[in-house]
């Protein structure tokens, strides 16, 4: 008898977790869908052991569903999955979702709902997203890649928002260390080098971009030019 | 004294081989520019492949500061075949001219005839390193603009920010300028020894691709006795493009070169006062 009421319990149970966690998933989808498109200014400080870039400055464009250009005068750059933190990207395709629980970051009462694609063609292997309780976006974002290992967003809003657009962004990765082809240059770290310095291995590291935003322009019409691929 | 400098360096322009390395820079950094305008973006590519499976990155890499990079690492291995042609001949080309008793015997101290020959050979040499500099940093603007500096190492990529790169260069070119005095000053010395320039131009040569070889093995042995090698800390002018500069190992080459040119300089002067003259 038991065995056939925690038979019908757990599907109950696990539909419920899946069903709030859908509701609140498209909560946050629909917020975020009242951006048609926006522009924005980035100040962008990378800090990775083995790449020491300048700070910079940029232009994010975004344009739905999923146009996405950066431009800047100077150079610079950004982590392929920091570039547009929209939930969508997450939430494409077939994917379960299921409500884990609650729990605070910074102490912002979340919803942390755990998201799984389906089939194999995504490269995504989980993703875990931490959605504000009462305004419905999206604090936090840690995500399992195939090909990229482990990043976490973190993302920070102004207090007064109208949009569900961030006023900052911390993108922590863990990475393979690139084995650096050093090509036509040399090795300049060959310079003085001693025999007890053996060369370095590659090892997993992890880094971090900082991204500030700041002058929104949403909704503005952006055409679609601005996202065709530049002549080099 | 600058009246000797002036005349000797009357008699190194005077010659026509001064101007072949002259020549030679002013043929090959426009050939090297032409070269990355077709197939320095697939360079660049190479070099950052890694780097693109993980981000995005937008920007104006591959620039004149960048072929300007290229080319002072291809060209370091062989400016000193260009300075050694004119070195060589400070001293012996006097030997082989037969000129060298009527200088002898003009009213100039041995010290003030030796040191305005090697002071009028660095001279050519700075302008040498100069020349390069202008055409390759003159050249790669024009083509190519400015724009952050990308240097790959393999221990990590260091981009430098457009307005952080120019001094750099200026450090480089002027760490060239006195690297290359070394081998002024050691085919200056060999140019002593000889009555005809072809054997210091030569032997000069000689020891910078012997060491260069002995450098370039990843044997233990060789990397034992690399430390004493002054070619180790020619290319010493790298430092400058590091992040920060390490300037103890670049003041450390600066000594050793500084050092070396003393040596090979105050034994020319011991052979030159104590020399016989023959010829």
């Amino acid at each position: 008898m038991k065995k056939i009421i925690l038979f019908l319990i757990i599907p109950v149970v696990c539909f419920a977790q899946s069903n709030k966690s859908d509701e609140i998933l498209n909560l946050v989808k629909e917020n975020f869908n009242k951006i048609k498109d926006y522009q924005v200014n980035v100040h962008i400080k990378v800090d990775v052991n083995f790449i020491k870039v300048p700070e910079g400055d940029a232009t994010i464009y975004f344009k739905q569903p999923d146009k996405i250009k950066l431009k800047s005068e100077g150079f610079a750059m950004l982590p392929k999955e920091g570039i547009n933190f929209s939930p969508l990207n997450f939430l494409t395709g077939d994917y379960t979702s299921i409500f884990d629980k609650e729990e605070n970051v910074d102490d912002n009462p979340c919803y942390l709902i755990k998201v799984i694609p389906l089939g194999d063609k995504s490269d995504l292997i989980l993703t875990n997203l931490w959605v504000d309780k009462k305004q419905y976006i999206i604090r936090k974002i840690e995500s399992t890649t195939k090909s990229n290992g482990t990043f976490i967003i973190e993302l920070n809003y102004d207090k007064d928002i109208k949009y569900p657009l961030p006023s900052s962004m911390v993108f922590s990765f863990n990475v393979q260390k690139m084995e650096i082809p050093v090509g036509v240059m040399g090795d300049a770290d060959e310079i003085n080098k001693t025999e007890e310095e053996p060369r370095r291995k590659s090892k997993a590291t992890s880094g971090k971009v900082y991204v500030n935003y700041s002058d929104y322009k949403i909704n503005i019409g952006l055409p679609d030019n601005i996202f065709e691929k530049e002549e080099k | 004294m600058i009246t000797l400098i002036n005349i000797e360096l009357y008699k190194i322009f005077k010659k026509w081989r001064t101007y072949i390395g002259f020549l030679v820079i002013a043929v090959i950094v426009p050939v090297i520019n032409f070269a990355m305008l077709a197939e320095g973006e697939k360079s660049l590519d190479f070099m950052t492949r890694n780097l693109q499976q993980s981000f995005v990155f937008v920007g104006n890499l591959l620039n004149g500061y960048l072929v300007s990079y290229f080319i002072l690492i291809s060209l370091a291995v062989h400016i000193p075949f260009l300075i050694t042609l004119v070195a060589g001949d400070l001293l012996a080309g006097e030997a082989t001219a037969g000129t060298y008793r009527i200088l002898i015997t003009r009213p100039v101290s041995r010290m003030n005839i030796i040191s305005s020959k090697f002071i009028a050979g660095f001279i050519y040499t700075a302008f040498l390193v100069l020349w390069l500099a202008i055409m390759s940093l003159g050249i790669g603007m024009i083509i190519f603009g400015v724009g952050e500096l990308i240097v790959v190492k393999s221990s990590g990529i260091i981009i430098f920010a457009r307005n952080d790169v120019f001094w750099r260069f200026l450090g480089a070119y002027g760490f060239a300028i006195l690297s290359m005095t070394v081998v002024t000053a050691l085919a200056f010395l060999f140019s002593s020894l000889v009555e005809n320039a072809i054997g210091p131009i030569i032997s000069t040569m000689a020891i910078i691709i012997v060491f260069l070889i002995v450098s370039a093995l990843q044997i233990n042995f060789f990397r034992k006795i690399e430390p004493y090698l002054f070619t180790t800390y020619m290319s010493s002018w790298r430092l400058f493009f590091d992040d920060p500069v390490d300037y103890a190992a670049l003041y450390k080459s600066i000594a050793i070169l500084a050092g070396h040119i003393a040596l090979f300089f105050g034994a020319t002067v011991l052979i030159f006062k104590r020399k016989d003259i023959l010829t």
